[in-house]
């Protein structure tokens, strides 16, 4: 099976994907009502798509291409309200975070459809560790090598990604210390990590030629890179995030990648280098671990600072675009992020407060369906 | 100093409770055998090996005496109960009113068919009435057991427990009302007839919100240790139990009002082991097997077919009872036939009311009396085996065996 050809795509029109914990009312574990939930969702009008994921407490909400802010925010409250108006239907909650805090991998089940049997036949259990939950953000660009030159450029501010959505600090019962758990999971899928450093659309095309030659890949989604391209819907797709706390964070985060990709095709204009990987996966872990106290090191400058004071530095950069693309209120949230914290630090009070991980996830549940 | 000073009298005197203790651990590796090997729920174990070891079977067990079964049994029955009302969100209804119209669809149909077929078959229209009121409950027992021990979750097993709360409600309620009109036709003044079904029901109610009430307020204070907060519920639900018999309210009733009182009312989630630990635990499997010793079969003499018709015919009313609100209500066919199957069981709620009603009336304890205890121990032999494979049907226990 070949690449397809990179379909043409509104330049800096963005999309999200959001993956979201359905949960019992009792326990709040994870509870199967993914079909349940679909079948219901499917009586009412909605925008964007509602879909499956690999296991049974899981669920996909889509928004349609969106140009701003505002038009993104409308839609994802819509999506989440049709699924809210659902779960509280058939007594199931709803909520964001990129990790349940204390779901056991080995009772989830797997979905019912043939992509997710044969994942879980070829996982095996990681399948099942895959109960996690991420936003991933589409972003349209002009043309093949335009999105593979974004694609380098926004891999060094993959940590500002991470740590402004990390919302996944509990696994298994237990702080894990990080702010980002949930990306430890996806490092264990052999080909996740980044996209090779090729920046002309027919040598990438070589490249998966030669990789589907091995029998390793069949399709772009058997990459579970950070970022990677989408050449059906003509985008690249920032895949770092957990899903965090509430619709208005993740438009919020997605807009600030759809500002920062405007800044750097049309004011920063510098040509990625190979080098810039060197600290990559450095950067990553900090991101990780430390969240916005993660330290981060320029790939250029080899100058060390916080993760907050880098992104606080993008936010002057991307002002003006950010005014542009009509997105200075989610700037402002972005801003906000950097004074209260992340998910994982509302999710660290909530359970100083509450010293129980079911009832964090209730008020996360409360969070998300905005009752 | 003579032998008889020191050493037991003989023939040694034995206690029934030593046959008891003797039959716990029996029943117990019984019920692990099921398991390993036929995959059969325990409690088909517990109860079958009461019923093949009692009176009823082989008689090595004397029958029990009946205050201290009955103190187990209602204990027993209080713990899972209460476990029933805490896992039951009373909101749902509202969020969902088909939910409400399938339960009362459900227990409508029930007790029509078993009240016609009855009739149909010259009972009395009173005694009829009464026999359908105790058709309708649903085994709070085998339904909270068999889910904490096949770890069953999803739209199935949540409206399982829901109905199962509300079917045990209908069923005590208008039994009460039903063995009201029974007084009545037996010549009972009207104040008789009318006062002790109100103050029954009255009277729980009252006892269940002091309950929920006290509860709020210790669990409050005391905050989240979860094993001490387990004692202390222990010793609550046995007040709350001997409490209700000793002012002659209904121990079913207060316990399961107040669990659903303490859930309904609840702000944070709480996480309690199975059956409120290991001494519910040891109590929940007692109850199984003096339930299994109680085992009365004697209406198979006669009744057999009677017996056979009554089952065949309530698991027909409540299977195409739960179909016509299913996609309504957000399930599919093939959930709506595993909910309906597993509404099957009966077990200690229709025992006790039973006997209730046998004390007050000796003829329907000889008559229809007998034919109910024996289509009760058939039920609940096989009831926990349907719910098994209802709810495996259904896709709502885990995978694989771990």
């Amino acid at each position: 099976m070949s690449l397809m050809p990179f379909a043409p795509s509104r330049p800096l029109s963005i999309g999200v994907e959001l993956e979201l914990q359905l949960l019992g009312c009792n326990d709040y574990n994870l509870a199967p009502s993914a079909p349940e939930i679909l079948r219901r969702v499917a009586k009412r009008t909605h925008p964007g798509e509602i879909k499956p994921e690999m296991t049974r407490s899981m669920i996909e909400i889509n928004t349609s291409v969106q140009q701003e802010y505002a038009g993104l925010v409308t839609e994802l409250r819509a999506l989440r309200d049709v699924v809210s108006d659902a779960g509280r239907f058939l007594n199931v909650a709803v909520a964001g975070g990129g990790t349940h805090p204390f779901q056991h991998w080995s009772e989830q089940k797997i979905s019912d459809a043939p992509r997710f049997h044969y994942l879980s036949e070829l996982y095996g259990y990681l399948a099942k560790q895959f109960t996690i939950f991420g936003q991933h953000v589409h972003l349209g660009c002009p043309g093949p090598d335009e999105a593979l030159h974004l694609m380098h450029m926004l891999s060094r501010y993959i940590p500002h990604f991470i740590a402004l959505s990390a919302s996944s600090p509990f696994v298994q019962g237990h702080d894990t210390g990080f702010a980002s758990a949930r990306l430890n999971s996806v490092f264990s899928f052999p080909l996740s990590g980044r996209a090779p450093f090729v920046l002309r659309w027919n040598d990438f095309e070589k490249f998966f030629a030669k990789m589907a030659g091995t029998g390793v890949i069949e399709s772009m989604k058997d990459f579970y890179w950070d970022i990677r391209p989408k050449p059906e819907f003509g985008t690249i797709e920032v895949r770092v995030c957990d899903t965090p706390l509430t619709v208005e964070i993740a438009a919020a985060i997605a807009c600030y990648i759809q500002a920062m990709s405007r800044y750097i095709m049309v004011e920063q204009r510098m040509a990625p280098e190979e080098d810039d990987y060197l600290v990559y996966t450095f950067n990553r872990f900090q991101a990780c671990r430390f969240g916005l106290e993660g330290v981060f090191i320029d790939p250029r400058t080899h100058q060390q600072r916080s993760i907050r004071e880098d992104i606080m530095e993008m936010l002057e950069h991307v002002s003006d675009h950010a005014r542009e693309l009509r997105a200075v209120e989610a700037m402002e949230r972005i801003r906000e992020i950097l004074i209260v914290g992340n998910g994982t630090s509302w999710q660290r009070r909530a359970y100083a407060s509450e010293h129980n991980l079911a009832d964090v996830m209730q008020l996360q549940a409360e969070l998300w369906m905005g009752n | 100093m003579t032998w008889s000073d020191y050493l037991p009298a003989w023939p040694l005197q034995i206690s029934p409770a030593l046959w008891l203790a003797l039959t716990l651990v029996v029943a117990v590796l019984l019920g692990e055998a099921l398991v390993r090997h036929l995959r059969l729920p325990r409690i088909v174990g517990y109860i079958g090996i009461g019923a093949i070891l009692g009176p009823g079977g082989l008689g090595f067990i004397p029958q029990l005496p009946v205050d201290e079964w009955r103190l187990v049994v209602d204990l027993a029955l209080g713990i899972l109960l209460f476990e029933l009302g805490s896992k039951v969100n009373l909101r749902w209804l509202k969020a969902n009113p088909w939910l409400a119209g399938t339960s009362l669809l459900e227990a409508t149909t029930t007790f029509a068919v078993i009240f016609s077929v009855l009739v149909w078959l010259d009972v009395t229209s009173t005694a009829a009435a009464v026999v359908a009121t105790i058709a309708i409950a649903t085994s709070p027992a085998i339904i909270v057991r068999t889910v904490t021990e096949s770890r069953a979750q999803g739209q199935v097993t949540d409206r399982l427990l829901l109905m199962t709360a509300l079917n045990t409600i209908y069923a005590v309620i208008f039994h009460k009302l039903a063995v009201a009109v029974m007084h009545g036709q037996a010549g009972t003044s009207f104040v008789h007839t009318i006062f002790p079904p109100l103050y029954l029901l009255g009277g729980s109610a009252l006892l269940a919100w002091l309950f929920g009430i006290t509860f709020e307020r210790i669990h409050h204070h005391l905050g989240q240790h979860e094993e001490t907060f387990s004692f202390i519920l222990f010793g609550m639900i046995a007040f709350a139990t001997i409490m209700a018999s000793t002012l002659r309210l209904s121990p079913i009733l207060v316990l399961l009002a107040a669990g659903l009182i303490t859930r309904y009312q609840r702000k944070h989630t709480r996480t309690f082991p199975p059956h409120f630990g290991s001494a519910g635990a040891v109590l929940v499997v007692m109850m199984f097997i003096a339930n299994g010793l109680a085992a009365d079969l004697r209406g198979l003499r006669d009744g057999f077919l009677l017996v056979l018709l009554l089952i065949v015919v309530r698991i027909i009313a409540k299977l195409l009872a739960v179909l016509p609100l299913a996609t309504h209500s957000g399930i599919g066919w093939r959930q709506a036939i595993s909910l309906g199957i597993a509404l099957v069981p009966m077990s200690s709620v229709a025992l006790l009311l039973t006997m209730d009603t046998a004390i007050d009336f000796p003829e329907f304890a000889f008559g229809l009396g007998m034919v109910l205890m024996s289509w009760i121990v058939i039920l609940e032999l096989a009831g926990p085996v349907l719910v098994q494979v209802a709810l495996r049907r259904a896709g709502e226990t885990p995978e694989k065996k771990t």
